[in-house]
C-alpha cells in the first residue's frame, strides 16, 4: 500500500517534471500507404507522430488474417525512412495483412490504427523506362513515334502482371496535355503535330487492376518544317475549282446565243419569205416590197367604183355577213395590236395580204388560203370566221380558221344559206361566194358555174393546188391558163360567171352581182377579162389596199398606195376595203413551189 | 433429292459447329477468357465501391473475416513463384473450381440485391445481374479451353455454399452482402490472374506478354 502510493507520487512527480520539461510520450503514428510495384513485394510507409520531445522509435508489426502470429517488419531500410519493405519471401497474395505501427520513446509508446492490406489491391508499377520520341516520315507526312520499355521489375512476360500504357504530349506553351492510350503496346505514333514546334512527351503505366504509375521524365522532340498536307489539299482544290470555273465560262460562251435567247428573248422580226430585213433597215421600201411581188401575177380587173377585193362571205346562224366579219374586226381589234409583224402577219407596213383574224380556232386554213390566193383571187378577201365553219371540209383545211386569211370570198359555205342569198339586190347577201355562185346559177343566164376565178392568168409561175372535188361547189376552182386544168375537179364545163362585189354596205354586207349582170355598170374597158385585183395590203384600220396590175395605172396608183394611210373606216367593224389601188409589179410576186403565193400576201392586223 | 440436300445441309452444319468449337485457337480462347475474367473483377470492384459509399461504420466491425469465405479451403499458389510452377491444367482447374463455387452464391446475391437497404441499390442490382451473366459466359468458355487443352474436366474441387440467406435484419443482410461480395472480389482476382498467366504461356505474341 505504501509502495503503490509511492509509485503514484513518483509518477505524478515525473509527469510534472516532464511536462515542465516539455517531453511526453509519442503521438500516434499513422500508416499512410502501402504499395506493391510488381505484385511480388510491397512497401508500407507511415507518418511519424509527435515524438514528444524524446527520441522515438517506430516499429511495424503485422499478422496475417488467418493466423495470430505477429511479425515485425523485416526491412526498415530499403524503402527509406519510415518505411517497411516486404520482400518476396514475406509477401503473400490474396491474404490480408493486419499492419500496425508502434511509436516508442522513453516515456511511452503509441500504436497506430491497424490497417488491412491485401497486396493484390495495392499494385502500382514503377514508371516506364527508356522513353524515346523521334520524328519519322513515311511519305504521309512527318509524325512522332514514341517508344518505351516496361518498368524494370514488372514481370509481364509470364503474364503475372499486365501493364497498360499511356502517354501525353504537349508544347511548352500549352496548358493542357493531350493523352493517348497505348494499351499493351510499347510504342505510339502521334500525328497532326505542328511543324517546327517542340513537344514534351511523358509516359506512364497501370496494371490491369491497380494504380497508375508516376509520369516519366519529360522527353523533348522537335517537328521539322514542312508544308502540311492540308495546305496542299487546299491548293489542289483551288486549282480544280478554277479549272471548273474556266470550263463553265467557256461553255457558257459557246452557248451564249442560246443563253442570251433564254435570258433575253429576241423581239421577233418579220418572217416574210423574201422579205429582206436589211433592205427595210436601209429604208428603201420599194426594194423591200419589190422582192415580195410575184412576177406574172394574174392581172386583175379593177372596178373603179367597186371594191375589188373579193371578200369571203360566210353565213352564220345569224346570217351575218362575215366579210371581215364584225366579230372578226371586233375581236381582232380588241385583241391584236396593230403592229404584229412577227408572224408575218401584217401591220401597216408589212403589207401582207393575209388578213389575220383574231378568232382562235382555225388554223389549217392557211394552206387553203394560199391556195386561194394564187390566182387572180388574191384580191379576194377571204375572211373566215369560225362561225361560218361548215361541217364539210369544203376548204380542205380552211375550216379551222386561224386568223390567216386571204381575202377570199368564199369559205365553207353552208348549204342552208343558199337560199338566203340574193344577188344583185339591195339586200345584203351574206354568203360565201361559192354559195353565191351556186345560188346564182339558177339565176344566171349562162349557167353560172361556181368557178369564181377562172381567168386568164398570164404567165403564172407556180401551180395551184386544187381543192378537193367534193367541195367543188364551194370552192374556188383555181384554174389557170396553161396550168393543170382543174378539169378533174371542175364540174362539166360551164361558162364562167364572175361575181363581183358591187359594194360593201355600211353594215358590212357585201353586195355581189354577177359580171354578166346587165345592171352592172360598165367598167373600164380595159377590164374585160380581168376582174380581180389583188389586195396589196390591209392596214391596221381594216383598210384593204388593192393593187392594180394594169401597168398604165402604175404611176398613178403608186402614189396612192405607197403610204400607209390611216384612213379610218367610218365603221370600225367594216372591213374597210378601200379602193386604194396600189399596184404592185407583178414581177415581184413569187409563187412558191407548192403553189402558194409567196410573200405577196399582206396580212392586215386588226 | 430432298434427302440428299438435307443430309448435305446437316453435314455442313455439323462441320461448322465443329470448326467453331475447335477452329478457334487456344490463344484466342484464352484471350477471350481473360478478357471476361478481367471484366468480372472490375464489376466486383465497382460493386464494392458502391457498397462502401454508404456503409455503416458498425458494419465494418461486424464484418466476418475473409478467412471465413467458403472458398478459403481451396489451396492456391500465394505468390508468383508458386503460381508459375503450377502446371497449366491445374491452374485451369483451379480457376474453374473457383468459378463454379461462385455460381450459387451469386444467385443468392442477385436475389438479395433488389431488397438491400442501401441507396445505391439499383446500381448494385444491375451490376449483380451482369456479374451472373459474366460468370456463366466464362464458365462456358473455360469448358472450351479444357477441351482444347485436352485435360480431363474432373479435377474440379467442390466448394459448397451452405448459406441460403443473408440474414434477418437489414443491417446483417447488408453486412453479409458486403462480406460475400468481398470474398467474390478476391476470388475473381485469383481467377483473372491465373487465366492471364495461362494466356501468356500459350501466347504466340510475345510483345503482348
Amino acid at each position: 500500500m505504501r509502495n503503490s502510493g509511492a509509485v503514484l507520487i513518483l509518477t505524478f512527480i515525473t509527469n510534472l517534471i516532464s511536462q515542465a520539461a516539455g517531453v511526453s510520450s509519442p503521438g500516434k503514428p499513422r500508416l499512410t500507404s502501402c504499395r506493391s510495384p510488381d505484385k511480388e513485394t510491397f512497401t508500407c510507409w507511415w507518418e511519424p507522430a509527435d515524438d514528444g520531445g524524446l527520441p522515438t522509435t517506430y516499429a511495424l508489426y503485422y499478422h496475417l488474417e488467418n493466423s495470430e502470429t505477429v511479425y515485425e517488419c523485416p526491412d526498415y531500410r530499403t524503402a527509406g525512412e519510415n518505411s517497411c519493405f516486404f520482400d518476396k519471401n514475406d509477401t503473400s497474395l490474396w491474404v490480408n495483412y493486419n499492419i500496425t505501427v508502434v511509436a516508442t520513446n522513453a516515456l511511452g509508446k503509441n500504436i497506430s490504427e491497424p490497417e488491412e492490406v491485401d497486396v493484390v489491391y495495392i499494385v502500382q508499377p514503377n514508371t516506364p523506362e527508356n522513353v524515346t520520341a523521334a520524328v519519322y516520315d513515311e511519305g504521309q507526312g512527318p509524325f512522332v513515334k514514341v517508344t518505351w520499355e516496361k518498368p524494370r521489375n514488372a514481370d509481364t512476360r509470364s503474364g503475372w502482371i499486365t501493364l497498360l500504357y499511356q502517354l501525353r504530349i504537349k508544347q511548352e506553351k500549352d496548358k493542357e496535355w493531350e493523352n493517348y492510350d497505348a494499351g499493351l503496346q510499347k510504342f505510339y505514333n502521334v500525328f497532326s503535330l505542328h511543324p517546327g514546334k517542340e513537344y514534351m512527351v511523358q509516359v506512364r503505366c497501370k496494371p490491369d487492376h491497380g494504380f497508375w504509375s508516376e509520369w516519366t521524365q519529360t522527353s523533348y522532340v522537335t517537328m521539322p518544317d514542312y508544308i502540311p498536307r492540308e495546305r496542299s489539299l487546299w491548293i489542289i482544290i483551288t486549282v480544280f475549282s478554277v479549272f471548273l470555273v474556266l470550263i463553265l465560262t467557256w461553255m457558257l460562251n459557246i452557248n451564249r446565243h442560246s443563253v442570251k435567247l433564254c435570258l433575253l428573248p429576241p423581239v421577233p422580226g418579220p418572217k416574210i419569205k423574201g422579205f429582206d430585213k436589211h433592205l427595210l433597215k436601209s429604208g428603201k421600201s420599194e426594194e423591200v416590197f419589190n422582192s415580195l411581188v410575184i412576177q406574172g401575177f394574174p392581172p386583175t380587173t379593177d372596178y373603179d367604183d367597186l371594191l375589188v377585193e373579193y371578200l369571203e362571205v360566210y353565213d352564220n346562224e345569224e346570217q351575218e355577213l362575215v366579210l371581215d366579219g364584225k366579230d372578226l374586226s371586233e375581236e381582232c381589234m380588241k385583241s391584236k395590236s396593230p403592229s404584229d409583224c412577227d408572224s408575218g402577219r401584217g401591220s401597216c407596213d408589212s403589207r401582207t395580204l393575209l388578213l389575220e383574224k383574231c378568232v382562235d380556232g382555225r388554223e389549217g386554213g392557211g394552206s387553203d388560203q394560199h391556195q386561194y390566193s394564187q390566182h387572180g383571187e388574191t384580191s379576194w378577201a377571204s375572211t373566215e370566221s369560225s362561225e361560218s365553219q361548215g361541217p364539210e371540209p369544203s376548204s380542205p383545211e380552211s375550216t379551222d380558221g386561224r386568223v390567216k386569211t386571204w381575202p377570199i370570198v368564199f369559205s365553207s359555205p353552208q348549204p342552208q344559206l343558199h337560199h338566203h342569198y340574193q344577188v344583185g339586190s339591195a339586200k345584203p347577201a351574206y354568203h360565201s361566194v361559192p354559195e353565191i355562185l351556186s345560188h346564182l346559177s339558177p339565176h344566171a343566164t349562162a349557167g353560172n358555174y361556181p368557178q369564181l376565178h377562172r381567168q386568164d392568168i398570164p404567165s403564172h409561175e407556180g401551180r395551184f393546188s386544187k381543192p378537193a372535188c367534193p367541195h367543188s361547189q364551194s370552192y374556188n376552182q383555181f384554174n389557170r391558163d396553161g396550168s393543170d386544168t382543174p378539169a378533174h375537179c371542175v364540174p362539166p364545163s360551164h361558162s364562167l360567171e364572175y361575181l363581183e362585189v358591187q359594194r360593201v354596205n355600211p353594215d358590212n354586207m357585201l353586195l355581189l352581182r354577177p359580171l354578166s349582170d346587165p345592171n352592172r355598170e360598165a367598167e373600164g374597158s380595159d377590164r374585160t377579162g380581168e376582174d380581180y385585183s389583188k389586195v396589196k395590203e390591209v392596214t391596221s384600220n381594216n383598210i384593204l389596199f388593192l393593187q392594180r396590175e394594169t401597168s398604165h395605172q402604175f404611176v398613178d396608183d403608186y402614189t396612192q398606195a405607197d403610204h400607209c394611210t390611216s384612213q379610218q373606216s367610218p365603221h370600225p367593224r367594216k372591213p374597210a376595203v378601200h379602193q386604194s389601188y396600189s399596184p404592185m409589179p407583178q414581177e415581184g410576186m413569187r409563187v412558191m413551189v407548192n403553189g402558194y403565193v409567196d410573200s405577196t400576201v399582206l396580212m392586215p392586223s386588226y | 433429292m430432298a434427302e440428299g440436300s438435307r443430309l448435305y445441309f446437316a453435314v455442313t452444319v455439323l462441320m461448322c459447329a465443329f470448326v467453331s468449337i475447335n477452329g478457334v485457337g487456344l490463344n484466342d480462347l484464352l484471350e477471350r477468357a481473360s478478357q471476361l475474367s478481367d471484366k468480372l473483377h472490375s464489376l466486383s470492384t465497382s460493386l464494392t465501391n458502391d457498397l462502401d459509399s454508404h456503409f455503416p461504420p458498425l458494419g465494418r466491425v461486424m464484418m466476418p473475416r475473409p478467412s471465413m469465405c467458403h472458398t478459403s479451403s481451396l489451396q492456391i499458389p500465394n505468390d508468383k513463384d508458386q503460381a508459375l510452377k503450377v502446371p497449366e491444367d491445374e491452374l485451369l482447374s483451379l480457376a474453374r473450381s473457383l468459378l463454379l463455387a461462385w455460381s450459387d452464391p451469386l444467385t443468392l446475391l442477385s436475389s438479395e440485391a433488389s431488397s438491400l437497404a442501401h441507396p445505391e441499390r439499383n446500381s448494385i442490382n444491375s451490376k449483380t445481374k451482369e456479374l451472373q451473366d459474366n460468370i456463366n459466359s466464362l464458365g462456358a468458355g473455360l469448358e472450351h479451353v479444357v477441351h482444347k487443352m485436352g485435360s480431363s474436366s474432373d479435377n474440379l474441387s467442390s466448394l459448397p455454399f451452405p448459406i441460403s440467406t443473408l440474414g434477418q435484419d437489414k443491417t446483417s443482410r447488408l453486412v453479409n452482402f458486403h462480406f460475400l461480395l468481398s470474398c467474390f472480389r478476391r476470388d475473381s482476382h485469383k481467377i483473372d490472374s491465373f487465366l492471364k498467366v495461362l494466356r501468356c504461356r500459350a501466347a504466340k505474341r510475345p510483345e503482348m506478354c
